[in-house]
Formats: structure tokens, C-alpha cells, sequence
């Protein structure tokens, strides 16, 4: 079980974040929409490889 | 409230594309823990990590070790994901679908349409980040 520790959670976070505004992601230059299409393409490949994996 | 937080809320939230109201979901999640929990599975770690810097990625799996636990998508039955793959969803959008029903949590948080134009006859509500936030902040 997780122990739960809300201040490190926060600390991550907040590390997490002045990494990503450090360097430009691609996505940074998308629409919402293009964003959301892109995510939804990589959920499509990774299933497809999980289930190539397990048949 | 137990939630489940869709790719694309995480990617909002962490600034790779900027969404406020993302942000500010995840900032409410974490003021407000205990009240409202998250819980997540592999296949989302797996897609927000396609995205994330290896150090990225680290800060990302230690704050949801000290959030939560990823779950490994094997638990999922897969008659309940089959199910979501009947009303129409494609099989990964039903995975996700499944996976909500099986933690038995309240909402799943996601900007995509595609989910939130199925949102009626369903066990949990699919909510994006302004209306989840609304559902928080409300009495």
C-alpha cells in the first residue's frame, strides 16, 4: 500500500513543472485539439503493442 | 470523491500544453487529499511517460508514489472492458472505461470528447477538468 505523503507529492509537482517550462515540448505548439488526437494516437500504439505482446 | 485523471489532464496539468484549469484540477486534488483521491493504470503512465523527459518522468512516478499506486492493466476483467467495446468505444478507450468501473471510482476527469459524449448509462461520470472542478468546489 502507498504511503500517502501530500507534501512530497507537491514538491514533485512542482519539480515536474519547472522541468517542463525549461524546454519546449512539442505539444506546447499544438491546439488543444491536436493535443488530445496525438495523446490518443499514442493510447491506440501502446494498446495495439501490449496486445501483440500477450497473443 | 475518487478520481480517475485521463492522459491528457495529466500532460495539461504538468504545462506541456498550457491548460489552467488542469493545473489548477490537480493543485484542488492535492489541497484537498483526503477528500478526493486519484488512482491510475499503467496504460496512462505508460502514455504520459511517451511524453516526459526520463528527469520528467521521475518527478512524475514520485509524485504518484506519494499520491497513489499504479495499477498493472492485467487486473482489469476483461469481460468489463469488452463491455465498453459493445456501446462503442475502441478497445483502449474501453480499457480506461473498464478501469474506472473496477477501482469503482466517481468520475473519470478527461478532455476527450470522444469520452465525454458517452457519458449517460454509465456507473461513473466523465467530467473535463472545469466541470470536475466545479463538482469539488461545490457544497
Amino acid at each position: 500500500m502507498t504511503k500517502v505523503n501530500i507534501r512530497k507529492a507537491k514538491t514533485h509537482l512542482a519539480k515536474l513543472r519547472r522541468l517542463t517550462a525549461q524546454k519546449k515540448s512539442p505539444l506546447a505548439e499544438m491546439s488543444e485539439e491536436e493535443v488530445i488526437k496525438t495523446i490518443r494516437k499514442t493510447r491506440e500504439e501502446l494498446w495495439d503493442k501490449k496486445l501483440a505482446t500477450r497473443s | 470523491m475518487l478520481l480517475v485523471l485521463d492522459s491528457n489532464e495529466y500532460i495539461f496539468a504538468f504545462g506541456l500544453s498550457r491548460k489552467p484549469i488542469c493545473e489548477n484540477l490537480l493543485d484542488t486534488i492535492l489541497d484537498t487529499f483526503p477528500t478526493h483521491g486519484m488512482r491510475i493504470p499503467r496504460l496512462i503512465s505508460e502514455e504520459v511517460r511517451c511524453n516526459l523527459t526520463t528527469e520528467e518522468y521521475r518527478e512524475f512516478i514520485e509524485l504518484i508514489n506519494n499520491l497513489t499506486y499504479i495499477d498493472e492493466d492485467i487486473v482489469v476483467p476483461f469481460e468489463l472492458g469488452v463491455r465498453y467495446e459493445i456501446i462503442g468505444l475502441k478497445p483502449a478507450d474501453a480499457f480506461i472505461a473498464a478501469y474506472v468501473e473496477w477501482t469503482g471510482a466517481d468520475v473519470l476527469v478527461t478532455e476527450n470528447r470522444h469520452f465525454l459524449k458517452r457519458h449517460s448509462s454509465l456507473s461513473f461520470k466523465i467530467l473535463n477538468a472545469e466541470n470536475c472542478l466545479s463538482l469539488i468546489k461545490s457544497p
